[in-house]
Order: structure tokens, then sequence, then C-alpha cells
């Protein structure tokens, strides 16, 4: 299963860059970061080649941090990709918490990350749609 | 002829019959007292001259406290018709009782100040306290219909009724908390309204909050009214113990109600007047629940010359400050340790937190930093927002204020070791 990394961050300038400097220094790439934004705090959403050890390390460096297992869905890069499978998501009655996605380096594909309330079960019903979901080595790969 | 006075035997009585007055009633306000559970072994059922209150032991916040809810009750319970009992659902409450005769005396109290400042049948006085268990509300109101004006009982906030009821009724007195003041200055410009033109105000309580001298005259100068100082606390029944004059230089305590000491806060021994120490007030005419000696809190100075307004009743400097750490925010008394015990109580919070105090638009805001520790961390939304919304309900539930809880990194407010600062007031004393 696919996971991202999400810290607890005050709203103050600099915390992005602060966060993706410390990865950088341990040679975890970021393949996409979002950031959930709540005013006063915000929540920083990140994609790593490595999540675990991501993890681990914002830890170490005193950050409030999180790391849970999300659905990425791969999409062609086209017009109308991201209606397709919201769509099916909707009628299939999956809800979503959170969704963001990112286009890939060769860019005729997109990742599509989704943060749901009944992981299992969105799984199989995305998987059933034929769309295809991406495990854990595939998207430290990609 | 207008009259100057409210009732002019009392209010220029002069010293000596004051001080023979004072010691029949603190007799028999010593009988009375006697009747309570808390002070039937603690004090005598005589004392033969002024100067040996000083050997009866002093009343203290924590004695009130220790005492809820029926400790210091010296009639039966049949006799009481009202209480007024402090914010705090966490032990820290204290509750006042009042006969039928306590609410007379005590009305008849701030109709006598509310005369004194001018007030007359003609005016229209529009209340913008908040009533309830809040004694500043009701306390004036009733005085207010002794005294015979037209009371509006707005109660607080709302500021578009507000202004709106001002307009209508032609309202000429206000009772107001200087902040809310400020804030409504802020209205009334948007609205285009000039208060010394359109309006018919004339006269201004500011209550429930201290402010400085500075804040009162910009106050009457905007307005174009004259403020004045009171002072009261709902031990001594509330607003009605101490009032500034026309000559707006001191508030007269009305010592044919009450006993006033100032004392060294240190040592307890009786100060001089003109010397600044803490007030200690003893009930004279209370019925329901005397209190003896009771130590405010409060630090302030008499004033040793006659008042050339003819009363003789001494007068009281503003407050100057608290011997403890007692918060006034938005009017209400707020400790830290009541906001700490709540926060306690939220295994979440634990020991780090700050509490800010600001002034926003003219209001006091009260804001409560929390830190969102990597053990409570699991990377939700809504389990954040649900956790600030608890700590605020909470909060409310024992302060009475609303405060805007803050989430903010680990490891970045002071630690709970040592004299941490917990409490930061950032407040403008001097707008
Ligand atoms: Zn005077």
């Amino acid at each position: 299963m696919a996971s991202q990394v999400t810290v607890f961050v005050e709203n103050k300038p600099g915390r992005i860059s602060h966060i993706a400097r410390i990865l950088g220094k341990n040679n975890i790439n970021i393949r996409a970061i979002t950031i959930s934004d709540r005013g006063e705090y915000g929540l920083i959403n990140i994609i790593a080649s490595d999540p675990d050890r991501a993890h681990d390390i914002l830890l170490k460096e005193g950050f409030s941090v999180s790391r849970n297992y999300v659905i990425g869905v791969l999409m062609k890069d086209r017009p109308g990709a991201l209606a397709d499978i919201t769509e099916y998501l909707n009628e299939s009655e999956i809800n979503i918490s959170n969704a963001y996605g990112f286009i890939l380096k060769s860019g005729d594909k997109a990742v599509l990350i989704l943060e749901v309330d009944d992981f299992d079960r969105a799984e199989e019903v995305i998987r059933g749609g034929g769309f295809h979901t991406l495990s854990k080595e595939e998207l430290v790969n990609l | 002829m207008d009259e100057a006075y409210w009732d002019k035997e009392i209010e220029t009585i002069d010293r000596h019959s004051l001080q023979q007055l004072q010691l029949e009633r603190l007799n028999k306000t010593l009988e009375r007292a006697s009747k309570s559970q808390y002070y039937k072994r603690r004090i005598p059922a005589k004392i033969n001259n002024l100067t040996a209150l000083k050997d009866i032991p002093f009343t203290t916040k924590s004695d009130l406290r220790n005492s809820f809810p029926e400790g210091m009750l010296a009639v039966s319970r049949d006799e009481i018709v009202r209480l007024h009992a402090s914010s705090g659902t966490t032990g820290r409450a204290t509750v006042i009782y009042h006969t039928k005769r306590d609410i007379d005396n005590w009305t008849d109290l701030v109709a006598r100040s509310m005369y004194m400042t001018g007030v007359r049948k003609s005016d229209v006085f529009q209340n913008m306290m908040g009533y309830g268990l809040f004694t500043g509300g009701l306390g004036l109101h009733y005085g207010s219909e002794r005294l015979g004006a037209l009371i509006i009982p707005a109660s607080s906030g709302n500021s578009k009724r507000q202004i709106r009821l001002m307009k209508d009724f032609h309202s000429t007195v206000v009772h107001i908390t200087p902040s809310y003041a400020l804030h409504l200055y802020t209205l009334f410009q948007e609205k285009g309204i000039d208060p010394k033109n359109d309006l018919d105000l004339r006269i201004a309580f500011l209550g429930a909050e201290p402010h400085s001298e500075e804040t009162k005259l910009r106050l009457e100068n905007l307005f174009g009214l004259d403020a004045y100082n009171s002072y009261g606390l709902s031990e001594m029944n509330g607003p009605g113990v101490a009032f500034e004059c026309q000559l707006k230089d001191g508030m007269h305590v009305w010592e044919d109600s009450y006993i006033l000491e100032i004392i060294d806060p240190d040592t307890g021994e009786g100060l001089s007047d003109g010397e600044e120490g803490e007030i200690v007030f003893t009930t004279l005419k209370r019925e329901g629940m005397p209190i003896i000696r009771y130590r405010t809190g409060d630090i302030a100075q008499t004033y040793p010359e006659e008042c050339p307004c003819g009363r003789t009743h001494r007068k009281i400097s503003r407050i100057k400050g608290r011997t403890d750490d007692m918060l006034i925010v938005k009017g209400v008394n707020v400790y830290p340790m009541q906001i700490e015990k709540v926060l306690m109580d939220i295994p979440e919070v634990d020991n780090n937190y700050l509490i800010e105090i600001e002034t926003v638009d003219y209001l006091d805001s009260l804001n409560i930093k929390v830190e969102v520790r990597q053990n409570i961390f699991h990377g939700g939304i809504k389990e954040l927002e649900s956790l600030k919304k608890r700590i605020s309900e909470d909060l409310k539930n024992e302060t009475l204020i609303s405060p805007r809880i803050t989430l903010v990194e680990p490891n970045s407010l002071p630690k709970s070791e040592g004299k941490a600062v917990r409490v930061v007031d950032k407040r403008d004393r001097d707008v």
C-alpha cells in the first residue's frame, strides 16, 4: 500500500522549504507535496521516495508527523481523465477526505492521490473499475 | 430647585456621628454573622470601639470558596430572595446571598451613587452591561428604577441594536465597558454618526474593566459626555460600593454601609490615609451573608482631604493593581489557575500552553496557544479542529469567555519547568 507523510506546521514563512531541505539532505526525493491550509496552521502532505525514513527523520527533527495509507491511482495525462475517475468514485459512494494529483516526468501519465475513510473497500472498488492503483514499490520507483 | 443629594443626612453626616453609626452597625453585624457556621467561633460577640476591629481575623476569597455554598449564610434560606455567583465549575465558585432588605439597601446605594453623578428622573438610562449572575447589570438596573429614570435593559452585545436604541429613545446615560465604548465609536464612524451632535448621551458609567484615566478622558471627548469611575465587587453586593462625585477626583466609599480599611498586604497592618495598600471591607447592613474584614486583593489609597462636594464619606483612588494574578478579560474575572485547570483536564494539552490577551478592534481577545505534540498528532484535520473546539468549549464553561485556540508546533512554547511565563497580556492600556 502507498503511504503519505503528513506534517503539522504553523503558518509561518519558510516551513515548507525547511522540511524540503531536511529531506533533501537525507537523499529523500519528494514526488508531490500539498498543503491543507487551516489559517493559523497547515498540514503538509508529502509523497516521498522513502516514506518510512521521511517519517522517522522528521519526527527526530521535532515535528509532529504522521504516516498514513493513501491510494495512488495511475491516470493518463489527458483532458477528462480526472473527471472519469472522480465520477466513478462518486457513483460508487467512496468518501474522499482529501485528493491531489501530480504529473509524472514522462509527461503522459499522472498520479491521483486519494485519502479515503474506508481504505480497503475503496481500493477494491477502484480496481474493480479498471483503474490501476499503485503499490508501495511502484510509487517509490516512479 | 434641584437637590444635590439623594440622602443628604447620611451623605453629609459628620465624621464623629458616622463612626458612632459604624460601631453600632458593626456590632449588629457581628451578632448576625455569629449565626453562620463560618463566623460563629471566629468573631467576638461585641466590640467597644472601632479600633478593636483590627483584632478580628480577615476573611479571604478562599474562605468564601471553602465555605461554599452555605457556610457564611447567617439567616434561614427562606429569607433569601436572590443570589449572585461568580463563574467557575471546578470548585472556584463563590456565592453571595441576599435577603429582601439586602437587595433594598443595595438598590438604595446604587440610586444614591447614580444621583450623585447627576442622573435624574428625566434621564433615559441604557444599561449595556450583562444581566444575570454578574452584578453589574441588575445592580444598576434596580438602582436606576429606584431613582426614577427610564431604564432600557439592553444588556451587552448586539451593537446595531444598541445604536438603534440610543437614537430611538434618546438615551442620556449609559453603563458600558470602556472597551465596548471604543468599539461602538468605530461603528459610529462607519455609520457617519457623530455622538456629540447626533445623540443625547451626557453621562457614562464605565464599569467592569480596569482602564486608565487617559482612556476615560478620551471617551469623554469622543462621546461628549461625563464619564464616572466606580468601584464594586460582588462580595460587597456589586456596583454602588464607591462612586465618583461630579468633581471626578476619587470615589466616595459609602461608609454608612461598609467599613473601609487599607492594609499592608504583606503584614496585614492598617495603613493611614494617603498610603497605598490593599482595600479591606466589612459589610455593615448585610443580613443574609455578612462579611467581615474582606480582603479584596485590590490596591488603592484613600484621600485624606475633605471633598468640596460636601460628602463626608472618604474617597479612594482608582484601583492601581492586584495582590494576586487575577485577570480581567471582557469584564470577567479570570484566574490563570482556572484556565490551567481546564487545560490540564484535557489529556492532549499537557503542560505546554500559553495564555495571551490582546486588544483586537478595542475589545479584549483571549487566545490560548496549545502545542500539537508528536504523540497526539495522527494526521487528521478533523481531529485537530475538534480538539480546538473541545478546549474552547471547556474554557467557556469554566470562565464564561470563549477563547480563540491556536495550535502551534511542538516545543515552540516555554517549557513547563521552572518559572515559565504562562500569561502574556498584550492589551493596549492607553488607547
Ligand atoms: Zn465628592
